[in-house]
């Protein structure tokens, strides 16, 4: 379901003043919300800020970006700026496939293990990924995984929750589609990638939004299964940054390198991440 | 004569079943070996490890339930487990309460509601890492820094925040509450429009209004949301990591150190991944007998009607 102007809302009567109340409690949480990121934004285009001081003038003079040379010259930042973007994009196009293709099989397939396989798969969703990771250290560092691109990715090469999504998604079309296309001499291949891929795309894309975000936003695993700097995400980097206590424009400079891209796929995908949360309730 | 036949029907039957199960295994091949490699080894991994002790490098022995007998007399893991409950008993209602109480407010037909529900979303696109170079800093000890001029402005003395002991806990449950409301206000919203604008006009007629019309209309119908929220929003809570690490460190004090950050302070600052493996097994059966005990209580998914 989507979140749309409708609505229980209708039971209460237009009223200016009421409107007046409700616009300026909804007002005052936005300056909450996006205050915060006005001021990061100022601070990294100030020059020689030590500290965060108020009141603060929002526009500053003269404006600067020194604190964004200063990271990119201090820092690994571009580095890891690269090895985010690589990752995520990898991670995102490989889960959203991988799910398309099991979603498909365990829609449509009838093969030996199917319902073995999709309890263990259930299994896992419950598992709160938090409580596997020191094994999962365990098991990279054993095989010497640790450091690279594979272990940055691996998990990632898979969705359980994007399976699930996407084997309802195939469900909801009618095998007319299958008896047609095997009447047409399609193979299973070409049953899933010309006839039923074409219909989920919009669920594929509520994952692949799903899933980058969650990919680019993750700490934890990155964090734990990198120890050089330049194998670091962007978001473990800057963790390092935070905790390295430079001065404010360097941190804001950091913040606003981190927040960038993220708000760039939110204000394009907005829809789809919306639409992806109230369908589920579960991040990518 | 009989039974081969049998036999041989059953094994045609097999190559049958087998030559038309086969094609479909490509499909989800990729998606096992992610499974197996990031999953079910890891799984096993943590049982075979809680009985060792072992840092990986050179040490390495059985020492069988010793890790698990260890648990009743760590202290510091009673500290940690506390400070989860904590964490989570402040952050839950308040979630709940402010996530649903902006829903309500933007859940209405008005101009630029649409700009505002996604501007209350922002917060939550952000990483862990960006949230707290912007709250260390915001929550800066200096009489001028950003909160403590605010607080000021009502005539509050400053405060110290993340690096006092009392304040450090509840400045970390603010600053995860910033995060998640918006995401939460998107649940609710699903929830809210999923009532009937029917049940609204019957209530009418039967002359509720107001306040009234709330409490037998829209609160009854929103359990099961509020019942998916509060589990999920639970089980979140009892993970909470990238903050406390990067802000405090655990500290002050061990102030902050949660379950999982004690995991980690065990593996990766004190080499025992023994030990740690057991924790894991400990930190697991806690969320799902938390999420279990929840999902019962309140009744997930019941018809309210």
């Amino acid at each position: 379901m989507s979140v749309s102007e409708t609505s229980s809302a209708s039971v209460e009567k237009p009223n200016l003043i009421r409107e007046t109340i409700i616009y300026i409690l909804m007002a005052a949480v936005a300056v909450t919300t996006v205050g915060p990121f006005l001021i990061m934004l100022s601070v990294s285009l100030t020059q020689n800020i030590r500290f965060i001081t108020f009141p603060i003038e929002l526009i500053p003079t003269p404006m600067t970006l020194e604190n964004f040379q200063t990271l990119f010259a201090r820092t690994d930042a571009l580095r890891w700026l690269f090895n985010s973007v690589y990752v995520a994009v990898i991670s995102t196009l490989g889960g959203v496939i991988t799910s398309s293709m099991a979603g498909y099989a365990f829609a449509r397939g009838n093969f030996w293990g199917k319902n073995v396989i999709f309890m263990l798969f259930l299994g896992i969703l419950i598992m709160p990924d938090t409580a596997l990771i020191v094994p999962q250290f365990v098991v990279l560092s054993r095989l010497g995984l640790v450091n690279t691109y594979t272990a940055l990715i691996g998990p990632w090469f898979a969705s359980i929750f994007g399976t699930f999504l996407l084997r309802q998604a195939y469900l909801s079309i009618p095998r007319d589609y299958d008896d047609a296309a095997t009447i047409d001499g399609a193979n299973l291949w070409q049953n899933w990638w010309h006839v039923l891929m074409p219909q989920v795309v919009p669920t594929m894309a509520t994952l692949a939004v799903l899933r980058f975000m969650g990919n680019w936003n993750s700490f934890f695993y990155p964090m734990i299964v990198t120890s050089k700097s330049d194998m670091r995400t962007l978001t473990v980097g800057l963790g390092t940054v935070a905790r390295s206590g430079g001065d404010a424009g360097l941190d804001m400079a950091g913040a606003v390198l981190g927040f960038l891209p993220t708000l760039i796929v939110f204000i394009l995908m907005q829809r789809y991440i919306i639409r992806g949360i109230s369908l589920s309730g579960v991040k990518g | 004569m009989a039974v081969a036949n049998t036999s041989q029907r059953a094994s045609s039957q097999f190559l049958k079943r087998l030559r038309s199960s086969l094609p479909w295994y490509p499909f989800i091949i990729i998606n096992a070996l992610v499974f197996v490699l990031f999953n079910l080894v890891p799984w096993f991994s943590m049982f075979r490890y809680s009985v060792l002790k072992t840092d990986l490098l050179s040490t390495r022995e059985f020492i069988g339930l010793d890790h698990f007998v260890r648990m009743f007399t760590d202290a510091k893991l009673h500290k940690a487990m506390l400070n989860t409950a904590w964490f989570t008993l402040m952050y839950i209602p308040l979630l709940v309460v402010a996530s649903l109480g902006v829903a309500i407010l933007v859940n209405r037909p008005l101009r630029g509601m649409k700009a505002f529900r996604a501007i209350y979303f922002l917060p939550n696109i952000t990483s862990v890492a960006v949230l707290a170079l912007i709250f260390r800093r915001f929550l800066s000890p200096r009489p001028d820094g950003p909160l403590n001029f605010l607080i000021g402005l009502v005539g509050i003395p400053p405060q110290k925040w993340l690096i006092d002991v009392y304040q450090a806990m509840p400045s970390i449950v603010g600053i995860s509450l910033w995060e998640a409301f918006g995401y939460f206000m998107v649940i609710w919203l699903a929830g809210l429009q999923a009532i009937p604008t029917e049940l609204y006009d019957a209530a009418k007629v039967d002359g509720a209004n107001g306040w009234r019309l709330h409490r037998y209309v829209t609160i009854p119908l929103l359990r099961p949301t509020a019942a998916f929220i509060i589990v999920i929003a639970t089980i979140g809570a009892l993970q909470v990591f990238g903050s406390i690490f990067i802000l405090t460190g655990g500290g002050p004090v061990n102030a902050t150190t949660t379950v999982v950050y004690q995991i980690y302070n065990e593996a990766f600052n004190f080499g025992r991944f023994g030990y740690a493996s057991a924790l894991s097994i400990l930190f697991f059966l806690m969320i799902l007998i938390i999420a279990l005990i929840q999902s019962r209580y309140l009744r997930f998914g019941d018809d309210v009607y």
